[in-house]
């Protein structure tokens, strides 16, 4: 048969080398730094370490990690650490940065009012997104508040999106206002009406 | 693993189990019973909370792909005699693991030019024990033809069937979180992983680490099937997305630029 059993693989975690995480991320290899990456999401000073690190890392793989180790510390630090990177030119590191902090919805909420009330419109609709993962009276008095002042058709589409999933019959007049601020715009009239459609059928 | 309030009864149910076998009457008896880890309860309850229900041939059209297309890429680089290391996880009681080896031993031609190496893991011991048992009831083979029966099992009575020894001793398993780092890695890298059906129960923090920890367990250019759900796209960026003809797969690339 050409099946065949080994007892086990020999690939075992590397032990400890007296290294430490700091000196492997500044001289490791690809491996070792993904390695450091994951144990740094459990050392004292990870938060700061990590920030330190993702600012110079290059390996796809290991900032990949490394935002993967800042979710799992999920304080409020490990979450500003990621904030700037939704700032990024780059569209994955945005997503990254995004994805990151949904998976810490609880450290990420902490700084949505600073997010939503962001001068720049991108920022504004990324943390929309983060919003979708609150509680839904607490996404929907947010996102609704925003709702009232946004200026930025787009932001509000982002908006409008997650309320259609977390709004109740409050957030209906809300709506009826924010389309009646941009009347030339057709999608937005279009996601209005079928976001209180929704609610409107959800809460009947 | 995360249970919504849609689970609750699932959840409640699966409790009342492990209270009743651990003979506390009160929750609060039990849940000092389970922090104690007094007889390997933390292992029990995790045993009693997992879903372990499949079939031999489940999804075929993947085994189709990783005969057609997945093993011809990756003994490309490969010689006649080279191991192709395959990992089935989760494996629950060895359907997929032995569903694998059938299907290379009756589909794919080159299967006798290599050493191919199947690997089982599971979080639930329970299922291991069972799965290197290798015995199995009418459903579980529903979708294997009596032919294919008569070749790789042995009937038992009782519509109960165990694979044949050889094929039995051939498929190692192994108990693995996904999530732990230090129980993934041991397992060595693979060409080809198949992880269905499992990633869909995470939270998305546990779903991220999962996601990462299996590109560690595969080959530069080896590949990983998920359930017809799941969408690597949606957890990881670093997986590049392969269209064949019977299924999509995810491959681990073969270099990433810095």
């Amino acid at each position: 048969m050409p099946l065949v059993r080994k007892p086990s693989s020999t690939t075992a975690m590397p032990a400890p080398d007296g290294r430490t995480l700091a000196e492997i991320f500044a001289t490791g290899s690809d491996d070792e730094r993904w390695t450091a990456a994951r144990n740094a999401a459990a050392a004292p000073d990870g938060a700061a370490l990590l920030a330190d690190v993702l600012s110079r890392e290059r390996s796809p793989r290991v900032r990949e990690a490394i935002f993967t180790a800042l979710a799992k510390i999920a304080t409020s630090e490990s979450a500003a650490v990621t904030l700037p990177y939704l700032r990024s030119d780059e569209a994955a590191e945005r997503t990254a940065a995004l994805d990151a902090l949904r998976a810490m919805p609880a450290a990420a909420a902490q700084h949505l009012p600073g997010l939503l009330n962001d001068s720049d419109p991108d920022v504004r609709l990324l943390a929309c997104e983060i919003a979708r993962a609150l509680p839904a009276g607490d996404a929907s008095r947010a996102l609704g508040e925003l709702l009232e002042r946004e200026t930025h058709s787009n932001v509000c589409s982002a908006a409008i999106e997650v309320l259609a999933e977390t709004g109740d019959v409050a957030s209906l007049p809300i709506l009826t206002r924010c389309a009646g601020r941009f009347p030339d715009d057709p999608f937005l009239t279009f996601a209005v009406r079928a976001a209180s459609d929704r609610i409107g059928s959800s809460n009947r | 693993m995360v249970f919504t309030e849609t689970k609750r009864y699932y959840v409640e149910r699966r409790i009342t189990e492990r209270m009743v076998a651990t003979s506390n009457p009160s929750f609060s008896g039990y849940f000092a019973y389970l922090r104690s880890e007094l007889r390997d309860e933390v292992e029990q309850f995790i045993n009693a909370f997992t879903v372990n229900e499949t079939y031999f041939y489940r999804e075929d059209h993947q085994l189709d792909c990783l005969s057609t297309d997945l093993l011809q890429e990756r003994v490309a680089t490969k010689r006649p005699g080279d191991p192709i290391r395959i990992w089935s996880v989760p494996c629950s009681t060895g359907e997929e693991p032995y569903s694998i080896a059938i299907w290379l031993l009756e589909n794919w031609k080159e299967v006798d030019a290599y050493d191919i190496e199947i690997v089982g893991s599971d979080i639930d011991t329970r299922v291991l024990e069972a799965a290197a048992e290798g015995i199995f009831g009418k459903r579980a083979l529903m979708r294997l033809s009596p032919e294919l029966v008569g070749r790789y099992f042995h009937e038992l009575g009782d519509d109960r069937w165990q694979i044949l020894d050889d094929l039995r001793q051939s498929v190692r398993f192994s108990r693995v979180n996904l999530i732990e780092t230090r129980e993934t890695r041991p397992q060595g890298r693979f060409d080809v992983i198949f992880c269905r059906n499992v990633l869909i129960y995470f939270d998305d923090e546990s779903r991220r680490v999962a996601a990462e920890n299996l590109y560690d367990n595969l080959m530069p250019g080896g590949f990983i099937c998920l359930g017809h759900t799941e969408s690597m796209s949606r957890i990881s960026p670093l997986f590049e997305v392969c269209r064949y003809s019977g299924a999509i797969v995810y491959r681990r690339p073969q270099e990433l630029r810095a």
